[in-house]
């Protein structure tokens, strides 16, 4: 599923500018797009809990009270129990860490092979160019969750292989982005002239073109976290998922999902959780899209 | 114009050969053994022995792999371990029903996503635009079986608005059967009744299955559209008057268009994802209930088909979606 | 954009437009739809079907020389057969039937005896997952069974065979009998039909196969040329529904009249409403682990005790499964004969580290568990029955990674002997206590026992003892010997026996499910 597309990422090629005035820009793309300033605002809530859902968290995510099993919201435990009486709210929490690792691991994987695949063969160009595009146009001609879930099948069920697939899913996008801007930025003048002033091509490229490549990585790259945690909530649907007990959000959709009519809070919470941390991610991908691109700005 | 089509043919060519390589490497990755699930818990050495030269699976991988492409390019895609039955034969079966869910969701997709990126656009930064995104994002945002679950539950057993699961009523006796899509064969056998119990039934998957896209196509809509109407032709239309700004947006809508055509082309690929999840919830005979079955069963041969396949139709609607953008936008087409 | 909307209006309304009128009606008098999860029906042809849901259709559409009606599966009732006598010959044993007169296949052609033999042998000959009950199990071979007359057939088994056993193998579709002209008009390459007949039926039962979308529905039709009781509904649709909440939907809006895979949780709530009930049904099935006897620290008797000793047997059965299972804890479930009630473990922390000392592991230890996907039978998933022992085991220091595997790589594992623990489920083949024992104890029959390594010669010795003692007490007594001592020396943990349940509309009568998991339809009204 791709959440955006090469086509939509690279139809703007915004250059990197002077560090002076981003933090005015914020405030102002913030006040111009409330959409993304919510999106930034949910992401960050959201990586807090993440971070402290140990401090958060009332109780151990795999505890069992099964006297309470089933028992709905109430005080003692605010978002309910799942079908094993375990707090729903302490497995959201920690769950909420299960979907930023998965998130991250996905992007900084797929993201970091993807975008070195991109930049040297933009970079290099000629036949190493082709083969690497040619490879891309090969995943690209999968849909995403069917490519990962064939990979997840290969490889057995467990959470590393979910993220494994997903970023072999994810990683042409990156391939894509990063070597349409390389191209442009391969004939700008001050990669001409510090090629001209003699430096090496590893050089140039670390110095010169991956730091103003990186807008657009950016921006997918917050797009991919959402998607990461949709595809990874697919996989665990269909039993490729994280191995239980662990209170991955996908994995407690896809077990509370017979629940829904007779214990509703027990799937409904996390996919409120999924629906919540995906819109802010995707929020904030458009948020940093606009910001981004200097023609918006002008506006 | 006709050398680019064939170039563009002989591309995809290369890359349906490198997806079947793909799609061959990953299926022998897998450490499993598929034929104790086809012969079950209770299978004797004997019978597994049998089984696994009758599928060939008793040869070096190189060698499957030769005998793999060289049936291939005779378009025969093997015999499913699960249903034994020609792989060929299962896709036919469960692919109309995929195509006619995924056509309809994609007509969900377009008739919600483009007005609501349109009037986005038009009324930028105001209420609309801000709930419409919103909207749209949080569509994009679900998990779709927990969506399915819920609109199932609401339409179909509080309000009863609509039919329940399957393509058609279980009593009922479908249309006779020519082109596999209901809804186009009970209007070919001008059956009213069976016409409108195929859209019925169709109505809930579709809508679930197209949320996603209709997000997708709406944020692409709108961008395109801010592109074009803040062009100096535009302002200065707007400056003179309410009439003929009318006019203009519709030019602008033309050509706005053009970029969403891409990802229109590009969002049918996450609809035959979604179809994977969707197809589940609403008991639909498709491609995605094959391709979920046959990857828990590890039926290498049907999960390397339906992948080929879904890769195929992806690849080619894809074409088909460039051909037209490169019809409408003349600068792309010795691109 | 004036045109733009009207267009979508157009359109959305045409989506719309279904929900105006009334789309739904519930099923006609005369055709019973029954909404269960039959993603596993492979083929129907019953020398082929072997799973769950294959079996149910192919029940209906054919009949066999004996079954077991109703829920009782200790007393032999005639169907094809009229009768039937057991003669020691010496060397073998010899199984004469007597057929039923008048009996027509669904074709128009008459029974006879020779098709009788024929079906005997294609399934033989055809070699494919049923087999081995006739080859293995009787000791069968293409040949043994002929045809004296037209109405008289005669078996010869070997004398490692017991007749008894073979008479309730053949209550199972395997021994179904075919129409070999209809079959053999329709082969293909020497498959004796078995492609035709996957999707097609030629057998004498009430109903006929009308079709089989997969992944959709099978519908069977009454059979004109049926020789018993014309079946009360003439059509049943097996709609194939694979979530539990949707059948739940649909039974309650009456767009199904029976649903077969609720929870415990759904069918609670469906208990009191106006238009349905809820049935429930007994089951053969065993849910347990295996413990690799040979993999350390699991080769000690003492080891495998302190598991057993471990796990809250009763909050898996009160509260996880709502009641709708019983404690067994023997290899001999309820229903079967010799049937061992004995149940002495339950949760006690205190034995079980005891006896981790015992075996020199004061500390506990770490191990695996491998669970299958899916639901489990009793209403909840493998899942969260995995995560109830782990649960318990940890309280005596056992420390258990739960590996949540398609049950495809499971077996893969299990058979290979590389399992630690399994979780899975077993069923018996066949209504005799002997498809539980000799898996279960005999490592030389390469199935339970196997792949748990568990080598115990005494044990296997007693289960070929038991399988052929003609005397009900002495065999009862062998049973009761062998089931006490897998109960503390086996390899397993039998966690409990489930029940299945149904929700049925009110109007639907006659509904009766075989605790060896098939209903017959022919009894069913609305």
């Amino acid at each position: 599923m791709p959440a955006s597309t090469p086509a939509s990422a690279t139809d703007r090629l915004p250059l990197k500018r002077a560090r002076r005035g981003r933090g005015r820009d914020i405030v102002r793309a913030a006040r111009r797009s409330p959409l993304a300033a919510a999106g930034a605002g949910v992401v960050i809530v959201y990586a807090l809990l993440a971070v402290a859902a140990p401090i958060l968290a009332p109780h151990a995510p795999v505890t069992q009270f099964l006297e309470h099993r089933l028992d709905p919201p109430s005080r003692a435990f605010p978002l309910g129990l799942d079908q094993l009486g375990r707090d729903i709210l302490s497995r959201i929490l920690y769950g909420a860490r299960l979907s930023l690792i998965i998130g991250l691991v996905v992007v900084v994987l797929g993201g970091v092979v993807g975008t070195a695949v991109g930049i040297t063969a933009g970079f290099v160009g000629g036949r190493l160019d082709n083969v690497m595009m040619r490879i891309t146009d090969v995943f690209f001609a999968f849909p995403s969750l069917i490519l990962a879930m064939a990979i997840a099948a290969a490889l057995g069920p467990s959470l590393t292989n979910t993220m494994v697939a997903i970023a072999i899913v994810t990683w042409p996008v990156y391939a894509r982005l990063s070597r349409a801007q390389t191209l442009v930025l391969r004939r700008l003048e001050f990669v001409e002239a510090a090629r001209a002033m003699g430096l090496t091509d590893v050089r140039i490229i670390v110095r010169h073109v991956l730091p103003n490549a990186l807008s657009p990585l950016i921006v997918q790259a917050s797009f991919n976290m959402g998607e990461a945690i949709l595809i990874a909530a697919g996989l665990s649907f269909i039993g490729f998922g994280a191995q239980p007990p662990t209170p991955e959000w996908g994995v407690m959709v896809s077990e509370g999902r017979d629940y829904i009519t007779t214990q509703w809070w027990v799937p409904t919470i996390p996919a409120l959780a999924i629906l919540l941390a995906v819109t802010g991610f995707n929020l904030l991908g458009d948020g940093l899209r606009d910001l981004m691109d200097p023609r918006m700005r002008r506006r | 114009m006709s050398r680019y089509i064939l170039g563009r043919i002989a591309s995809m060519g290369l890359v349906l050969l490198g997806v079947s390589v793909l799609t061959f490497f990953i299926a022998h990755v897998v450490p499993a053994d598929p034929v104790l699930v086809a012969l079950g818990e209770h299978a004797r050495d004997d019978q597994i022995e049998a089984y696994r030269k009758a599928y060939g699976l008793d040869r070096p991988v190189p060698i499957q792999f030769v005998t793999y492409l060289g049936r291939l390019a005779r378009g025969d895609l093997g015999v499913s371990i699960r249903t034994r039955r020609p792989v060929a034969d299962d896709l036919g079966e469960f692919m109309p029903a995929t195509v006619e869910l995924g056509g309809a969701a994609w007509l969900v997709a377009l008739l919600l996503g483009i007005p609501a990126g349109i009037l986005s656009a038009v009324y930028k930064d105001r209420i609309f635009d801000h709930l419409s995104r919103l909207g749209a994002l949080a569509g994009a945002s679900l998990p779709v079986f927990w969506l399915g679950l819920v609109l199932l539950g609401i339409f179909y057993y509080r309000l009863q608005w609509f039919p329940g699961p399957g393509r058609f009523d279980i009593v009922l006796s479908p249309p006779q059967v020519r082109s596999g899509l209901l809804v186009v064969d009970a209007a070919l056998a001008r059956d009213g009744a069976a016409l409108r119990n195929a859209l019925g039934h169709l109505a809930l998957p579709a809508l679930t299955l197209g949320l996603f896209s209709t997000a997708v196509i709406a944020r692409m809509t709108r961008s395109a559209m801010l592109e074009v109407l803040y062009q100096d032709y535009v302002r200065t239309a707007r400056a003179k008057g309410l009439q003929e700004r009318r006019v203009i947006v519709l030019h602008a809508l033309k050509n706005a268009m053009i970029p969403t055509m891409t990802i229109i082309g590009i969002s049918f690929g996450s609809l035959l994802s979604g179809a994977v999840l969707t197809e589940t919830i609403f008991a639909w005979p498709g491609l995605g209930r094959y391709a979920t079955a046959s990857a828990v069963s590890l039926d290498f041969p049907a999960v390397m088909g339906v992948t080929l396949v879904v890769a195929l139709l992806y690849t080619v609607v894809n074409l088909l979606v460039d051909l037209i953008y490169a019809r409408l936008d003349p600068r792309v087409r010795y691109g | 954009m004036r045109m733009l909307v009207p267009a979508i209006l157009v359109l959305l309304s045409l989506l719309v437009a279904p929900a105006t009128g009334p789309t739904f009606a519930a099923p006609a008098r005369d055709t019973l739809v029954y909404v269960a999860d039959i993603s596993d029906m492979i083929s129907l042809d019953p020398a082929v079907a072997y799973e769950f849901s294959g079996i149910l259709v192919a029940q209906n559409a054919y009949d066999t020389l004996v079954a077991f009606e109703g829920e009782d599966l200790t007393t032999l009732k005639p169907r094809l057969a009229q009768s039937w006598k057991i003669t020691d010959a010496g060397s073998t044993w010899k199984v004469t039937f007597t057929l039923r007169q008048g009996v027509k296949f669904s074709t128009g052609r008459p029974l006879t005896a020779k098709a009788v033999a024929f079906s005997f042998d294609r399934v033989i000959g055809l070699n494919k997952s049923p087999a081995f009950l006739f080859k293995d199990v009787a000791g069968l071979k293409e040949g043994d069974t002929k045809a004296l007359n037209d109405r008289t057939v005669e078996v010869t088994l070997p004398k490692t065979a017991s007749p008894q056993a073979f008479l309730s193998v053949l209550t199972f579709t395997v021994g179904a009998v075919v129409d070999p002209d209809e079959a053999m008009a329709h082969a293909t390459g020497g498959d004796r039909g078995e492609a035709w007949l996957r999707n097609h039926s030629a057998g004498t039962g009430p109903y006929v196969l009308e079709r089989w979308d997969s992944e959709s529905r099978a519908v069977l039709a009454a059979n004109a040329n049926y020789w018993g009781a014309k079946p009360k509904v003439s059509r049943v649709v097996i709609q194939h529904v694979p979530e539990s909440s949707t059948q739940k939907f649909m039974v309650e809006s009456g767009d199904a009249d029976i649903a077969a895979n609720l929870t415990p949780e759904q069918a609670r709530e469906l208990t009191g409403k106006a238009d349905v009930k809820v049935q429930k049904g007994r089951l053969l099935q065993l849910v347990y682990v295996g413990m690799n006897a040979k993999h350390a620290p699991l080769d000690k008797v003492q080891v495998r005790e302190a598991i057993r000793w471990s796990i809250d047997y009763d909050g898996i059965v009160r509260s996880l499964l709502r009641g709708e299972a019983r404690k067994v804890q023997t290899i001999i479930p309820e229903g079967l004969f010799g049937f061992n009630a004995s149940a002495p473990f339950q949760a006690n922390v205190a034995r079980a580290k005891a006896l981790l000392a015992e075996a020199g592991l004061p500390n506990g230890f770490s191990t695996e568990l491998l669970v299958p996907t899916g639901p489990a039978p009793g209403g909840v998933r493998w899942a969260d029955v995995a995560a109830k022992i782990q649960s318990d085991l940890a309280k005596s220091g056992i420390k258990v990674t739960i590996k949540e595997t398609a049950q495809a790589q499971l077996l893969n594992i299990y058979r290979a002997q590389k399992g630690q623990l399994v979780m899975i489920l077993w069923g018996p083949d066949f209504p005799d206590p002997d498809g539980n024992v000799t898996p279960f104890t005999d490592y030389a029959a390469k199935s339970i026992a196997w792949r748990n390594q568990y080598e115990d010669a005494t044990a296997a010795k007693l289960a070929k003892q038991a399988a052929l003692e003609p005397d009900p007490a002495k065999r009862k007594a062998l049973y009761k010997e062998l089931t006490d001592r897998i109960l503390h020396q086996g390899p397993y943990v039998i966690l409990y026996q489930p029940t299945t349940r149904f929700a049925l509309r009110k109007s639907v009568q006659g509904f009766v499910w075989n605790p060896m998991a098939f209903a017959e339809f022919k009894t069913v009204s609305k």
